[in-house]
Parts: C-alpha cells; sequence; structure tokens
C-alpha cells in the first residue's frame, strides 16, 4: 500500500504544471538573466582601464611631465595625459573625452565633472606627487645637504604591507547569486510540501476528502506523500545544478557533487517547511499557498537573492540568523565549499538543515495527527 | 457601460496583485532614492576598513587614526573565518594588521613586515589604499631622513598625506537639473509597468475573450465598436490610474514638489512606456494564454527587459552582444532616455526626442500586429459561424 501511494504521489506531482513552471522553467530563465546581466561584470568592475587625462600649464612644473611620461611608458599605464590649454582641456572634460583636467603647477588642482573610482584615482595620484615634491621643497629650504637622503627614501620601493590572501576560491561576487538561485528552487519545494497536507485535509481538497474516508492508515499515505514530495522535488534541484553547472558554466570547482547533496538536502528543508505550513490549523487553500510563497521570498531576500551583500550585513548583526533562515543555509554552504578549504562549515550548514527539516516534519506530523473528517 | 461595469468588476480581482507591485516598487524605490542624493560636489571613494593594532605604540595609533580620517571604519571579529566572512560580502573592504614591532621597525628605517593586509575583491579602490600606506610610510622614512625624530616624522607625514588636493566640480551638463534621486526612480519604473500591466490587464483581458462571455457579447445588442471602445476606455482608466499613481508617489517622495524642467521629459518617456506596457499586454492577450503561460511571461518579460536593457544593471557594465540584442527591445530605449536626462549621457534634445520616438514605435507596431492578430481571428471565425448557421437552416 506504501509503494502504490508513492507512486501516485510521484504520478501526480510530475503532472502538475505549477511545479514544471515554477520549480523547473522559471529557475533556468532566472539563471539565464544573471547570466547575461552578472557574467562579466566581477571583471569589468575590477578591471582598470587607462585614466585619459589633460594636463593644463605642464611648463610649470616639468618634473611634473617626467613623473607621467614614466607612468606612460609601464605596460599597463595609469593614466595617459595631453598637454593642452585650459579652453581645450575643459572642452574635452565636457564632451568626455578626458576623465579629468589636471592644473600643473605649486598649488595643484583637478576638475572633474563627475565623482568615481577614476576621479579618486587621479585625486590621489595628484595628492602623491604633491606629498613628496612638498617634502622635498621643505628639505630644500630647512637642510639642503640631506636632499639626497630624503629623495632616496622618497623613491625607495617600500612595501610595508604584505597582502595575506584568504581564499583560493573564486572570488567573483555574482556568482553568489546563482547560489541564492538554488536557494530559491529549494524554498519552492515548499508548494511541493504544502501539497501532501492539503491532499490529506477533506476541507481542502476532494482527494482529502476521499483519502479520509479510505481503510489506508493516516500514517502510511502521510509518509508516502512526504518521501514521494522529497524525490520530486531532489529531481527539480539536480536539474537547477545541472543547469548552473554544464549550460551557464558556474565554476564550483572539484565540489560539484558536494553541490548537488547542499542542493537536495535543501529541496527537503523546503518540503519539509511546506508540510509543516499546510497542516497549520484550517485556513483555506490560497491562505496557506500564499504563506508559503511569502515566506520563501522573504528567506530569499535576507539570504541575498535581492540584495547580494545582505546576508553578510545579518551575519555581523544577528548570526544566528542566517542558521536558522533554509534560504542562507543552502546559499551558505555552497559558499562555504568555494570559500574555505575543509569542509566543516559546510557539513555544519548542512546539520542544520537536517534538524530545520526534523523539526518541521515532527511539528507537522504531530499537526496532522489523528486529525479527522469529523474534526474538520 | 455594460461592458465598462464588466471590466471593472473582474479587475477588482485582480488589483490586489497589481498593488503588491506597486507597493514593494514604492517601499524599494523611495529608500533607494533617498540615499542617492543629487551630487552638486566631487565625493573621494571612501572604504569600509578595519584596523587591528597589535603594536599598539603612539606610532601605530597615528596610523590607525590617519585611516580612519579617510576611510569608513568598520569593526568585526578577528577570526579568519569571521573575515573572510566580511570581506567576501563587503561588510568591509579592507583589513589591515598593524603587527607587532611597528613602530620599531619604522625608527630603523625597515619597510618590510610593518602591515599585513587581507581582501578579497581586486577593486581598484583596495589598490588605492595600499598606495595610500605606501606613501605614508615612505614619507615617516623621508622625514626621519631628512632629520626629524620618530614622532616628529610621523606626525609631518601624518599632516602631509592629509593635506587634500583641490578637486573642482564641474557639472556641463546644464540642461539636466534631473537628480539621481529621481533618476534611481524613474529607472526602475518600466520593470513594475511591465508586471503590474500584465498581471493585471491581461487576465481581465482574457476573462472578457473567452469564448462563452465574447459570444454571449457578440449575440447582445451591444456593437462591437461600442464593446471595444469600451475595453479600450477601462484600460486606459486601469493604466493611467496605476502611472498617475506612482508619478504623484514620485512627486510627493522623491522630489518633494511639483516636477520641474527636464524632469517632465521623464514624465513623458515613462507615460510613453506605460503605452508600450499596454500594447504589449494587448498583443499577450491577442494569444489568450491560460493563467500559468501568463505568468511565466510576465516573468520572461520584465526580468528579461530588465536584466538585458540595463534597469537592474548599467548599460555601462553589459556586454556589447547582450547591448546588441536589447536595441530590439523597447526598454533599452526607455533606459537610454533616462539616462540622458539624468546626466550619465551629454543632454542632447534630438537624440532625445529619437529614443522616445522608437520607444513610441514600439507601442505602435504591437498596436498593429494585435489589431492584425484580430482581424484575421475574426475573419477565420466567420467562414465557421457561417457554416454552422448554414447547417442549422438546412436541418430546418
Amino acid at each position: 500500500m506504501f509503494l502504490h501511494n508513492l507512486f501516485y504521489e510521484l504520478k501526480s506531482s510530475l503532472r502538475a504544471k505549477e511545479l514544471i513552471i515554477w520549480l523547473m522553467i522559471f529557475p533556468i530563465i532566472l539563471g539565464t538573466f544573471f547570466k547575461i546581466a552578472f557574467g562579466d561584470l566581477y571583471d569589468k568592475q575590477t578591471k582598470m582601464d587607462t585614466i585619459k587625462t589633460a594636463v593644463v600649464g605642464i611648463e610649470n612644473d616639468p618634473n611634473f611631465r617626467t613623473v607621467i611620461e614614466q607612468i606612460e611608458q609601464e605596460d599597463e599605464p595609469l593614466l595617459k595625459a595631453e598637454y593642452l590649454d585650459e579652453e581645450k582641456a575643459l572642452e574635452k572634460l565636457a564632451n568626455g573625452d578626458v576623465t579629468g583636467v589636471i592644473y600643473a603647477g605649486d598649488d595643484m588642482s583637478l576638475t572633474v565633472s563627475d565623482t568615481g573610482i577614476e576621479q579618486s584615482v587621479l585625486r590621489v595620484f595628484i595628492q602623491q606627487y604633491s606629498t613628496k615634491a612638498g617634502i622635498i621643497k621643505e628639505t630644500l629650504a630647512s637642510d639642503p645637504s640631506k636632499l639626497g637622503e630624503v629623495t632616496k627614501a622618497l623613491m625607495a620601493d617600500a612595501s610595508p604591507n604584505h597582502a595575506e590572501p584568504l581564499t583560493k576560491g573564486n572570488t567573483d561576487f555574482y556568482i553568489e547569486y546563482m547560489y541564492n538561485l538554488i536557494a530559491m528552487v529549494a524554498m519552492y519545494g515548499s508548494i511541493t510540501g504544502l501539497h501532501i497536507a492539503v491532499g490529506n485535509q477533506a476541507n481542502l481538497s476532494p482527494l482529502g476528502a476521499r483519502k479520509c474516508c479510505s481503510p489506508t492508515p493516516k500514517a502510511l499515505s502521510t509518509l508516502a506523500g512526504i518521501i514521494g514530495s522529497w524525490l520530486v522535488q531532489a529531481v527539480c534541484m539536480v536539474i537547477c545544478v545541472s543547469f548552473t553547472a554544464f549550460v551557464l558554466k558556474t565554476d564550483y570547482g572539484k565540489n560539484l557533487p558536494y553541490v548537488y547533496l547542499a542542493a537536495i538536502l535543501g529541496g527537503i528543508t523546503g518540503v519539509s517547511m511546506g508540510f509543516f505550513v499546510g497542516s497549520i490549523g484550517r485556513m483555506k487553500n490560497s491562505m496557506k499557498v500564499a504563506i508559503c510563497m511569502t515566506g520563501s521570498m522573504l528567506c530569499c531576500f535576507l539570504s541575498g537573492l535581492m540584495m547580494g551583500n545582505i546576508k553578510g550585513w545579518i551575519a555581523m548583526k544577528f548570526p544566528v540568523f542566517n542558521n536558522l533562515n533554509p534560504a542562507a543555509l543552502v546559499a551558505d554552504s555552497i559558499s562555504s565549499l568555494n570559500l574555505y578549504t575543509g569542509h566543516e562549515r559546510y557539513f555544519t550548514k548542512l546539520m542544520y538543515m537536517c534538524g530545520i527539516s526534523a523539526v518541521f516534519i515532527t511539528l507537522g506530523l504531530i499537526l496532522t495527527r489523528r486529525r479527522k473528517y469529523a474534526d474538520l | 457601460m455594460q461592458i465598462f461595469k464588466l471590466f471593472m468588476k473582474v479587475l477588482r480581482k485582480k488589483i490586489f496583485t497589481a498593488l503588491i507591485f506597486v507597493i514593494v516598487f514604492v517601499a524599494i524605490s523611495i529608500p533607494m532614492a533617498k540615499n542617492s542624493t543629487t551630487e552638486k560636489a566631487f565625493k573621494d571613494t571612501r572604504l569600509k576598513i578595519t584596523v587591528f593594532d597589535d603594536d599598539n605604540t603612539p606610532e601605530s595609533r597615528a596610523l590607525t587614526d590617519m585611516i580612519y580620517s579617510k576611510h569608513k571604519r568598520v569593526d568585526i571579529e578577528r577570526d579568519k573565518e569571521a573575515m573572510t566572512e566580511a570581506l567576501y560580502f563587503e561588510v568591509t573592504n579592507y583589513v589591515l594588521v598593524i603587527n607587532k614591532g611597528y613602530s620599531e621597525k619604522l625608527a630603523a628605517g625597515e619597510t618590510d613586515g610593518l602591515l599585513t593586509s587581507y581582501h578579497i575583491h581586486e577593486w581598484f579602490s583596495v589598490v588605492l589604499t595600499d598606495q595610500l600606506l605606501d606613501s605614508y610610510i615612505s614619507s615617516v622614512n623621508a622625514y626621519t631622513a631628512a632629520g626629524c625624530d620618530l614622532s616628529e616624522a610621523v606626525e609631518k607625514a601624518g599632516e602631509a598625506v592629509a593635506d587634500e588636493t583641490e578637486v573642482n566640480y564641474t557639472s556641463f551638463n546644464k540642461q539636466s537639473d534631473f537628480g539621481r534621486s529621481a533618476g534611481g526612480y524613474f529607472s526602475y519604473l518600466p520593470y513594475i509597468l511591465i508586471s503590474v500591466v500584465i498581471s493585471a490587464l491581461c487576465p481581465v483581458l482574457i476573462t472578457l475573450n473567452k469564448k462563452e462571455v465574447r459570444f454571449r457579447t457578440n449575440c447582445s445588442s451591444i456593437r462591437p465598436s461600442s464593446y471595444t471602445m469600451q475595453v479600450f476606455a477601462g484600460s486606459a482608466v486601469f493604466v493611467s490610474a496605476v502611472w498617475l499613481f506612482i508619478m504623484v508617489i514620485g512627486t510627493v517622495f522623491i522630489k518633494g514638489s511639483i516636477y520641474s524642467g527636464t524632469e517632465w521629459l521623464a514624465v513623458l518617456n515613462s507615460l510613453i512606456f506605460m503605452l508600450v506596457a499596454t500594447a504589449m499586454a494587448m498583443l499577450i492577450c491577442s494569444f489568450t494564454p491560460t493563467e500559468n503561460v501568463l505568468n511565466i511571461i510576465t516573468q520572461v518579460l520584465s526580468l528579461g527587459m530588465s536584466f538585458t536593457c540595463g534597469i537592474f544593471v548599467p548599460q555601462s557594465m553589459l556586454g556589447a552582444g547582450v547591448l546588441s540584442f536589447a536595441r530590439f527591445l523597447p526598454a533599452f530605449w526607455y533606459v537610454k532616455a533616462n539616462d540622458m536626462l539624468c546626466g550619465k549621457e551629454a543632454f542632447d534634445s534630438s537624440k532625445l526626442a529619437g529614443y522616445l520616438l522608437i520607444e513610441f514605435g514600439f507601442a505602435v507596431v504591437m498596436i498593429l500586429i494585435t489589431l492584425l492578430i484580430h482581424k484575421l481571428r475574426y475573419n477565420s471565425a466567420k467562414p465557421a459561424v457561417r457554416s454552422r448557421s448554414s447547417e442549422l437552416r438546412a436541418q430546418n
């Protein structure tokens, strides 16, 4: 009887159009758009092109020209300068042909028409030149005999700062959106889970009414429903991960099997959540669907589906919350595979997922226990 | 007005969906627009920095103060995992550790091993911070070489680095008094207009076009032209109400006063896009999709245009291939016009008129296709009706 129920649970799940649309087609569409929009975004944001600059009054400071020429000879020069009079320089700035206009001389200044990283780079460049020039002038005025030592100290290739890498993984921050997409599909599993409770509740569906009258033990049909939904959700999760890995070419490194495991467990958590919501009270089906959808989207929002770095902010302010949010757990577990070398954090997140699923299923079973037709 | 009343009756059932979209849009857009104020002066890029001072000497504290004067201080837990998480999710952009023995090494003129830094994203602002530190340390060494004692050298280097270069900010976009805040509000509008119009208007039009309802209406005494006009009036009332509501919210919460100058052009741009969205909804309805198919069409169109046309990600960040494809979508031209109005592109009235006309052209083309589809369907239905009538006559 259990296998019979399980078979029909699987059969009816596969015929549900909503399931195919929201658990298979929609993630594929959204993932494709993520790839189109975020595919090269990180590279573009971290790559700096040579900044086109106009310099006015270079005759006032020949040393500045020497410094610029040295920079221009580098393989990837920071800036490319044009030496112009003020009128032409400002015209080029207005047309967007140059990022800024540097006024060379004793009081160096910069004119820009926008605020951004390129403008900040120019300001820091002038700042550093002015600082060094100021120190040399000061030394010339106070003790010219020390000029050689001072110039040597200024020009020395000082490297006081040693940068230590924290991760060997992919640092492309936008890959988080793919992890959150997987988390979203897992959370949509709550709709699948909801159908178990709805299908068992006589006041919500004709199927529930028939099941209530049938001689099959309730525990058996509920268990078949839960396992059937878990299996269907697992298939959806496998399709989603495979699509991101093989079609969208998301780089999971050697961790792909672990990603599948996290996604399937996430799906199980989503189904369990839906089963619990479906088991609460005697609300209408539409109300339960609304609770599931809103709850899922809220979890996904707080996990970073709409705003990538919200999860980091929550981790700093309310660290416990990310271990209670099922969507954050799914995304975090996959993210930890990318960021950290060991799997300790990954398995901790998986344990939390198992714990949450167990709590939802237990509560759901308690709520549906001995609920007969007459109780509704 | 029977049809108009029916239209409104069906619409009332879908108004909740439309309201959710509009409220979510307003709730997200207003704080975002409020945060991005109009630029009137040059603002340096400020990083979020965390400093751990292991040396804890006057010299190391002077360095900490100098860094925090130029960047935003963020305190995080000193644990490798916490640091990785904070850096990856950009809670902080840069973690600097002032190593033990910093002041002693500095006094001895040594530069190696003074500082240790951690960062994950290779933003250029991170490189700037490295340069700032290099500049500060070399200035301290230069002052020491010039004969200053360490505390004096540290003080002078701090002053030298803190001495800000004069930066003049000139806005050449004189035509545009359209603030970035209002620009931000208008930039997300296409997503919401497409979502609201398709998800609320389409079910109403589909209901009216259902075979049973349509046949009953056709055999009633209402003239077809009156039917069309009433459906058109109902649609116009709904889309105008949505558009007006969004515009009024923008005036009250973003602007604080009535729109002025080029802002009216942005209002016009949004009005034209509203026509585009309505035409799109009518075109979709002519294929009478089911609710599930309609949901997926709404998502594909709204998210698709938002991601490929520069609504969610700026056009400057999108690849050439994506932009070439996006040119065939109306939202691309809406974004082009909006970018020009909020000063991202030099203002050119003839170019702007071109963008608006292209947008309008999309609406016209979609309406023409819709009419054509209706015409074809009507014509193909006619012989069927005739043959059925002739069958009935023959039977009689």
